[in-house]
């Protein structure tokens, strides 16, 4: 039963906890505690495992200090699956919340390239404040589960030391509309080498040297929206669906112009300036595009109306 | 920037109204810093997107291959220089018959005339588009403009403005509407003469050094 894996994953991870610190516990003991308060009362999983971690300590007489300092291995986000377990981040604050409660000090999301999860700062723990945007190694916090998901919890055992290292964050997924302000040179009909698919320079692989390639169609360009600008990637099947030329097509403009660059000069034409919906995924510097297509005449109209009517 | 990696700068939405009329220069923090425009409503500009009519296109001296543009959207004519660094806006020019619907993407540039500053824009790129997004352009154009006009004597950078340029903020949403309509009329004229004829005048005269078109860090992004 889902149920009871749950309770025998917190209890495993008691039992571990103080055998890190040098202490055996009894599991039973710790099962039978976890489904009473969790199953019967209801109290929230990082409530329990707190609580009863609270009573081993006593009944075993260790101290906090003891189990925080054996522990807190670091993990990445991604890797966060249970509350109740002691561990140490480095991540970037990627957004701050306004703090609702009067005993929370900062609540918000931090990342790693692994994902993102929701932070609270205790009053309590006495920290210092994060910045948005900065990157901090979070030592000593615990996960815990609120509302059926998972965040972390930083106290007075917590550390938070900022470090001079820029954590990526997760790719995610966006739309844009922007215009199309320019197309890189190594664009359109290009070669990329048949061992590792890397695009090839005048028949050069920057790693295998001079070997057989193969065409491939794509664009790297620059869409701006007038607030942000957004590294583009558009594949055959991109290129195809906006200007109906694909790889065959291209393949034919280079044979009949006897340059290939004739085909960056078609899709120049076809694009430079228009505007695109792109729904992609960004990484940390490029948008990888999923689904392009052109802003239609209704979309503008669409635009416009709603300009009008707030011009009133 | 102080990470290293200098990041491109965004293609700004001004209308040719509010961009003929910046001339003031921001003189960069840094050798290694972007320069800027501050126009009436309190933008930075170093790079702009525009889309309009290209009313005419004219070499400067025979065979320099130096040309002089001229754009017009609903608002007002803008003037653009293509020389020897920009090949790929050369190419395309050369093959545009106006008058012609276009799209620039340039860089704008503030020069030092006799009595007064011109705003030039620069084009990295040309190329003819359709009425649709001309009249995206318009739309997105309006929006960005109505946003800074709602911040404008709010950020430093309009204050600023209004100090040098006397900003009348009824006169930049006057702007707006009447682009607005124009594009609801499907009515863009090619506006004749732009009230720039005396400078247009003092040009002729005014000698630009040839080192001040090796724009370096135009080829830099
Ligand atoms: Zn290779």
């Amino acid at each position: 039963m889902v149920k009871d894996e749950k309770i025998a994953s917190l209890a495993d991870s008691i039992v571990s906890r103080f055998r890190n610190a040098g202490v055996e516990v009894e599991r039973s003991e710790i099962v039978k505690r976890l489904k009473l308060l969790i199953h019967e009362f209801k109290v929230p999983e990082g409530e329990a495992v707190r609580t009863i971690t609270n009573w081993l300590m006593k009944e075993h007489e260790v101290s906090r200090e003891q189990l925080v300092e054996k522990e807190s291995a670091l993990v990445k986000i991604g890797d966060i699956n249970k509350a109740g377990e002691w561990v140490s981040l480095k991540a970037r604050v990627v957004q701050l919340w306004d703090a609702t409660s009067p005993n929370v000090s900062q609540v918000g999301l931090i990342g790693d390239e692994t994902g993102i999860v929701k932070f609270v700062i205790w009053v309590k723990a006495g920290k210092g404040e994060v910045e948005e945007g900065k990157s901090y190694l979070f030592k000593n916090v615990v996960t815990d589960s609120f509302g059926g998901r998972l965040q972390v919890n930083v106290n007075r055992f917590s550390e938070i030391v900022e470090i001079d290292e820029e954590i990526q964050l997760p790719p995610k997924e966006i739309e844009v509309v922007g215009a199309l302000v320019a197309i890189q040179q190594n664009s359109a009909l290009i070669q990329r080498c048949s061992e590792c698919r890397r695009v090839m320079t005048k028949g050069i692989c920057p790693v295998h040297g001079k070997v057989k390639g193969y065409d491939d169609l794509r664009i790297k360009g620059v869409l701006d929206d007038g607030a942000s600008i957004y590294e583009i990637i558009l594949n055959q099947d991109n290129i195809k669906e906006l200007t109906g030329i694909g790889l065959d097509e291209a393949v034919k403009i280079a044979h009949e112009t006897l340059d290939r660059n004739a085909v960056l000069s078609e899709l120049k034409k076809a694009l430079l300036g228009r505007y695109l919906k792109v729904d992609g995924t960004k990484g940390e510097r490029f948008l990888l595009v999923k689904h392009v297509e052109f802003i239609r005449e209704a979309d503008a109209k669409e635009l416009l109306e709603e300009l009008q009517e707030e011009l009133q | 920037m102080t990470d290293g990696i200098r990041r491109r700068e965004v293609a700004l939405r001004l209308f040719a109204h509010e961009l003929s009329r910046s001339t003031h220069k921001i003189e960069p923090a840094g050798e290694r810093e972007p320069a800027y425009v501050l126009t009436p409503t309190g933008a930075k500009v170093n790079r702009v997107f525009s889309v309009g009519v290209l009313l005419d296109k004219e070499e400067v001296r025979p065979d320099s291959n130096l040309w002089r543009l001229r754009v017009s959207d609903p608002t007002g004519v803008f003037t653009a220089f293509i020389g020897r660094y920009q090949p790929d806006a050369l190419e395309s020019v050369i093959e545009i018959e106006p008058p012609e619907l276009i799209a620039i993407v340039g860089k704008v540039r503030v020069f030092e005339g006799l009595e007064r500053n011109f705003v030039r824009v620069v084009p990295e790129n040309i190329n003819v588009v359709d009425r649709t997004t001309r009249d995206i352009w318009v739309c997105e154009t309006a929006r960005r403009t109505l946003e800074r006009l709602k911040e404008f004597g709010k950020t430093e950078d309009s204050k600023l403005a209004m100090e040098i340029y006397n900003t009348d903020i009824n006169e930049y949403l006057g702007i707006v509407k009447q682009a607005l309509a124009a594009i609801v009329e499907e009515q863009i004229q090619e506006i004749t003469e732009p009230p720039e004829e005396e400078e247009e005048e003092e040009f002729e005269g005014f000698e630009f050094e040839e080192e001040e078109w090796d724009l370096s860090d135009l080829l830099e992004d």
